[in-house]
């Protein structure tokens, strides 16, 4: 018998003047998977918390086993068998998996060991999770890790997990495995909700969908009494035309061309491993790989950002390796890089999106002072061009939405016809709609001639959008192939190292 | 930008409100009602509660205030640093514009700002104490001759002590200092030929934990006895601790250590400050550098305490009706310096231009800068 | 239960409203305790502003408490639109005096009072910028953190005149008291309109600093840096280059203040020549959102309540004590409200615990 695990009614939560939720209600039944959809933004993240304990809801009520409660720091909502698997997981890196589960738990940290490790492996067991208890945490591989965070949550008793976008670091494997405890835990009895945006495994797993939309609940299906494109509609509120286009370009010559460039992170790890490619006019270039395998290092190495330990970096014939990001625009060599981290790197939060647009403008400028007027005109001819949503060119571009930020920063990359334009999750956190326009601008770029690498995490994206994929695995490039004579899964064992190939 | 300018606004309005509400027009609380003769303004290096230096000072404007009957205001900024010519400046226009026409700055470092404010304001009369500048007309300085009662304490440590070594607590190695250290240990020598006296320099006037440790180190070094030219109690509290004795300065105040306090060289500014008012009243008054000393009554030594047995008692009241009667003085007869120089000539009484040339510590004393 | 959030951005309208209630609270508290101790708050308040605006004599005290600030509170900004913690302005003002002061002493005293000036500033730029760049110095190559290094920069700076006041500077005609000599007239600041010239020194940092963040291309990169390092690389800058850059404009600008209360005050070194300006300056620069000409206005209330607590002593015969107290409270207050305008603070009845 199905009784009700969680019902969430009316709640509304706002930030300042910001209703994250308003009047959304959830009901999650023991023994159910139930996935959350909604757009970056829609407010998935912010329900969550407040069943979590981080937030409190400003009205509304929740009840859990059919029990009316109100949590005021996350331990009550621990003590009442709620777990909620964070997308970065919060393990210490130096502690073994069992040092882990029991920490920040009552009672000694010597006084259990055997008996703690036997509770650990009935958890395994029962649930076909892998994870080897005296296992130090920097060993695991992503998919152990996410284990590791899930037994943790169930030592400590939980019978409803809360799952925050689960699959964005796995492999296509992983992904099936981790359906597979996921369906376990099901059959236990435990409610399970699931919180995604990726359309694909949410008719795979769930039972059924809630899906939010600008912070309001828009309804909840049953999973196998929907189609794909409704649910589309539902969660954007139109409908959306959901095809990319792929052109051919024809004559392509060599733009950039990498010669075994090894590239060292931090620790002194080897991050990108003697890694050679070459990349052509009108063409977009996909780069593939499960996270952190030396994309972020392939991007900022050729961007002159990070030194490479190794190898030479071919811009139009000429070395670039070794030189500065100030180097390189002394050059006169016209690369744009669009980096993962936006208002990190890309961009300063802070300023306006005249003083951003200044940023890749000011160095050519002669004379001690600064000149904003030509910029106010470039950013004004930008905001028109590409359509961004501003109250002005003087607003501070934090406060912008993501798509209108990513827009200010491609609009400023490509404003000067970059030959390469390097971008790195360009569509990362932006709503569809604002994605089908950024690969847009892609194609647009492409068409013009430029040669763009797109690293992407969206296999079936990057499968329509690009004229090759590299895959990376831990740093080696395991193959460069034609995404219209492969399959994902093709692909999927690439990013995992165990097939490796060659081809166009 | 725009908020802080708000901030201020709000704040300066605020303010302001209270400023008017307070007494119709913002009228200077100072101004009310005095109709008495003259407004006297005293800047202090420490608080009126220190137990010392500036305590002395501040039972002198009471005794003026007390002695004129409300006819005399007077005001008081403490706590100003002697080394901060901002502040010692800030204290005196305050208190000028406070209506004051007497500024009376009682510590040396104030002396060039005080030389400056008084070209600055002809009309204002500035009084220094300790210094050595003055003009003719409006500003002058007033001294007494601390060597008297130094002298007469050094008697009592040097027929007190048993360890044959009488401690010093020292601000700087400056003048009026080493007139003090010499006097007293040409006292403590007049009793007990073979003590020394141990010299600490702290280089400050007040800080009561410097004046506090220095002692306990003297206290270490086997001092028995101490005596202090520094501001604070903190020297006689550390002797107690430690079951010494302790001669203490500026004014009587048996009470915080009762087990170890003998008597102090005394001042009494009250008797200098009421005279001047009365001159600077009347007219007559005109800078003189005025040295007080035990017979005006302006130095002294506090009442012997209990501790003190009674033949030591006696030999201090005879050596004071001499001093008083002028019979004797403590820098008269031969007198060497520690190097072995020739201070006073066998025969010589020095006068107060060549006490106030002294730049070293006499023959037994050792003093470390 | 209490619980605390960070804050959205708030609206201004909230933000403003916040801080008057600050304001007003400060009063409100700062006058019970005032009335506590027997003195009217009214009046106290009054003279507060009176003491510090109420005639030409006490707004001159104000204006002369608020130079060294100002100048001070420029230097920091620049170092702190960068994110680089200066806490070490006390030392650039000691080494800015020193420097200011040996010219002072050694330049021939008949020198055109002008030419004397100039080198007296030249020399005090220079000591601050030098004492400056070590910090910025050893940051930019090896990653120190700039904070505990400034911070104790001041110290080895104030030790060390006290060591030229006491020992190596002493002046032999000062009767074996412990000060250097006193500078010659030609190298004392003139006054105009009543107040030394500093005040001029003070009004043309505000312009210019505002004017190198605002408008020029090294003041850019320096607020670049200061939003994002990851982006200033980036974009191509150097960023040690500008660090350093800016530490020098930073340093050299508290060493003028070093050099302005030397000669126009103090007219000779001091060891506590400083008067923890260094510090109070990192309180406005902050409450004035590093904006140059909303920093000089903070200055200028500080230096009003300073004054007009200075003030309090003399029209209400208070204690000095209660004076401070009363500046504590205030500044208590308005610091505290720019907590509650980035955190929120709500109460909630502790959860009933369900089922377990």
């Amino acid at each position: 018998m199905q009784d009700t695990a969680i019902q969430m009614s009316g709640i509304t939560k706002s930030f300042g003047s910001l209703a994250a939720n308003e009047n959304v209600n959830l009901t999650v039944l023991n023994g159910e998977i139930h996935a959350l959809l909604g757009e970056n933004g829609a407010g998935k993240s912010t329900l969550m918390n407040m069943l979590s304990g981080i937030y409190s809801p400003d009205s509304g009520s929740i009840f859990i086993n059919g029990k009316e409660v109100r949590f005021s720091s996350p331990k009550d909502s621990i003590a009442l068998g709620i777990g909620m698997i964070h997308q970065h997981f919060k393990l210490i890196d130096v502690l073994t998996a069992k040092e882990n589960i029991v920490i920040g738990q009552k009672g000694g940290f010597f006084t259990r060991g055997k008996n703690l490790t036997a509770k650990i492996k009935k958890l395994s067991d029962e649930y076909g999770l892998d994870v080897n208890p005296d296992k130090k945490v920097y060993d695991m591989p992503v998919g152990e890790k996410q284990a590791l965070e899930i037994i943790k949550v169930l030592y400590r008793g939980a019978r409803i997990l809360i799952l925050d976008e689960p699959t964005a670091v796995l492999t296509p494997q992983e992904i099936k495995k981790l359906f597979s405890i996921i369906r376990n835990m099901k059959e236990k009895g435990c409610a399970v909700v699931i919180i995604t945006h990726k359309l694909g495994e949410v008719m795979e797993i769930s039972d059924r969908i809630t899906i939010l939309r600008k912070g309001r609940s828009v309804g909840t299906v049953v999973t196998k009494e929907i189609e794909v494109p409704p649910l589309i509609e539902m969660m954007v509120g139109k409908k959306v035309d959901l095809s990319i286009k792929k052109s051919r370009v024809e004559g392509k010559e060599d733009l950039l061309a990498l010669d075994e460039v090894t590239v060292l992170d931090s620790e002194k790890k080897q991050a990108l491993k003697s890694v050679s490619f070459t990349l052509r006019s009108g063409e977009i270039l996909g780069v593939a790989g499960v996270a952190k395998s030396g994309q972020k290092e392939l991007c900022e190495a050729i961007a002159g950002l990070v030194p490479a330990d190794k190898g030479r970096i071919f811009f139009n014939g000429e070395n670039i390796l070794g030189k500065s990001p100030g180097e390189i625009i002394k050059m006169g060599i016209r690369m744009g890089f669009i980096p993962e981290d936006r208002l990190g790197m890309g961009l300063v939060a802070g300023m306006d999106i005249v003083h951003n647009i200044i940023l890749k403008d000011y160095q050519g400028q002669k004379g001690v002072f600064l000149k904003r007027g030509p910029c106010v005109k470039k950013a004004e001819r930008i905001v028109d061009s590409l359509e961004i949503l501003t109250p002005s060119v003087f607003t501070p571009v934090k406060k912008l939405s993501g798509g209108n930020i990513q827009k200010v920063l491609l609009g400023r990359e490509i404003d000067s016809n970059p030959k390469v334009l390097i971008t790195a999750y360009p569509v990362r956190g932006l709503d569809i709609g604002a994605s089908y326009k950024i690969y847009d601008l892609l194609n647009e770029q492409k068409e013009r001639g430029a040669g763009v690498l797109f690293v992407g995490e969206d296999l079936d994206v990057l499968m329509e959008l690009c004229d090759r994929v590299m895959v990376l695995c831990d740093g080696r490039i395991t193959g460069i192939v034609d995404p219209d004579t492969v399959t994902k899964e093709d692909i999927g064992l690439l990013m995992t190292g165990v097939a490796e190939r060659r081809q166009a | 930008m725009k908020r802080i300018l708000l901030l201020a606004l709000a704040l300066l309005t605020a303010l302001s409100l209270a400023a008017c509400g307070g007494n119709g027009g913002g009228q200077t609380g100072d101004d009310e009602s005095f109709d008495g003769m003259i407004k006297v303004g005293f800047i202090l290096i420490g608080s009126k509660t220190d137990g010392g230096f500036s305590q002395a000072h501040a039972n002198g404007i009471d005794e003026l205030e007390a002695y004129f009957g409300g006819l005399v205001k007077t005001m008081a900024v403490e706590n100003v640093d002697d080394q901060n010519r901002q502040d010692i400046r800030s204290a005196a226009e305050n208190m000028i514009d406070a209506g004051c026409t007497v500024i009376i700055g009682c510590s040396y470092g104030y002396m060039e700002t005080m030389a400056e404010l008084a070209e600055e304001y002809p009309d204002i009369y500035f009084l220094h104490f300790s210094g050595s500048m003055m003009n003719d007309t409006n500003f002058d300085n007033y001294f007494g001759a601390m060597e008297e009662p130094r002298y007469l304490a050094g008697i009592v440590a040097g027929m007190m002590t048993e360890t044959n070594k009488v401690g010093y607590v020292a601000a700087y190695p400056y003048t009026e200092v080493q007139i003090g250290i010499n006097a007293f240990a040409l006292g403590v020598q007049s009793v007990n030929p073979g003590a020394v006296v141990n010299v600490v320099y702290i280089n400050t006037w007040y800080d009561p934990e410097k004046e506090k440790s220095a002692a306990q180190a003297l206290l270490a070094q086997g001092c028995d006895v101490l005596e202090q030219h520094c501001d604070t109690a903190g020297p006689i509290i550390a002797a107690q601790e430690a079951g010494a004795y302790a001669i203490g300065y500026n004014l009587d105040k048996p009470d915080s250590a009762p087990k170890a306090y003998l008597t102090a060289p005394v001042w009494d500014h009250g008797a200098y400050y009421i005279d001047v008012i009365k001159k600077i009243l009347d007219g007559t008054f005109s800078p003189e550098s005025y040295y007080g000393n035990m017979a005006s009554g302006y130095v002294g030594l506090a009442p012997l305490s209990d501790l003190v047995p009674g033949d030591v008692k006696a030999k201090v009241e005879e050596v004071k009706a001499r001093i008083m009667s002028g019979e004797f003085a403590p820098f008269s007869g031969e007198i060497l310096y520690a190097d072995g120089s020739v201070l006073c000539e066998d025969g010589q009484t020095l006068n107060r231009d060549q006490i106030w040339e002294i730049n070293r510590v006499v023959k037994g004393v050792n003093a470390t800068e | 239960m209490m619980k605390i959030t960070q804050r959205a951005e708030l609206p201004k309208g909230r933000e403003w409203a916040i801080r008057a209630a600050a304001v007003l609270l400060s009063i409100v508290f700062a006058g019970t305790v005032i009335a506590a101790l027997g003195f009217d708050p009214i009046k106290v308040f009054a003279q507060i502003v009176n003491g510090s605006v109420g005639s030409q004599m006490r707004l001159n005290q104000t204006i002369l408490k608020a130079i060294p600030l100002t100048i001070t509170s420029m230097g920091i900004l620049v170092a702190f639109k960068m994110k680089f913690w200066n806490i070490g302005g006390e030392g650039q003002i000691m080494m800015g005096a020193m420097g200011a002061t040996y010219a002072a002493l050694h330049l021939p005293p008949d020198l055109p009072p002008t030419a004397m000036l100039a080198m007296l500033a030249a020399a005090s730029v220079i000591c601050g910028g030098a004492w400056a760049f070590i910090p910025a110095y050893f940051k930019a190559k090896f990653g120190t953190n700039e904070t505990i290094f400034t911070l104790m920069m001041n110290y080895i700076a104030i030790k060390w005149v006290t060591y030229l006041q006491y020992d190596l500077w002493k002046d032999p005609g000062s009767l074996g008291f412990p000060r250097i000599a006193a500078f010659p007239p030609s190298a004392v600041l003139p006054k105009l309109f009543g107040i030394h010239v500093g005040w001029i020194v003070a009004v043309l940092s505000v312009v210019l600093v505002y004017i190198f963040v605002n408008h020029t291309k090294k003041g850019y990169e320096v607020t670049v840096i200061g939003e994002s390092v990851e982006t200033a690389r980036y974009a191509g800058m150097n960023i040690k280059h500008v660090m350093i850059a800016a530490m020098l404009v930073s340093g050299g600008l508290c060493g003028l203040t070093g050099m302005v209360q030397a000669s126009a005050v103090e007219k000779t070194l001091t060891y506590s020549l400083s008067a923890n300006y260094g510090f109070t300056a990192i309180i406005t620069t902050w409450l004035g959102r590093l904006s140059a000409p909303a920093v000089a206005i903070v200055c200028f209330a500080f230096a009003m309540l300073i004054q007009g607590g200075a003030y309090l002593q003399i029209a209400l015969l208070i204690p000095a004590s209660v004076a401070e107290m009363i500046q504590g409270i205030i500044l208590f207050f308005v610091l505290g409200s720019e907590f509650f305008i980035q955190y929120r603070v709500s109460f909630s009845r502790r959860a009933a615990r369900g089922v377990a």
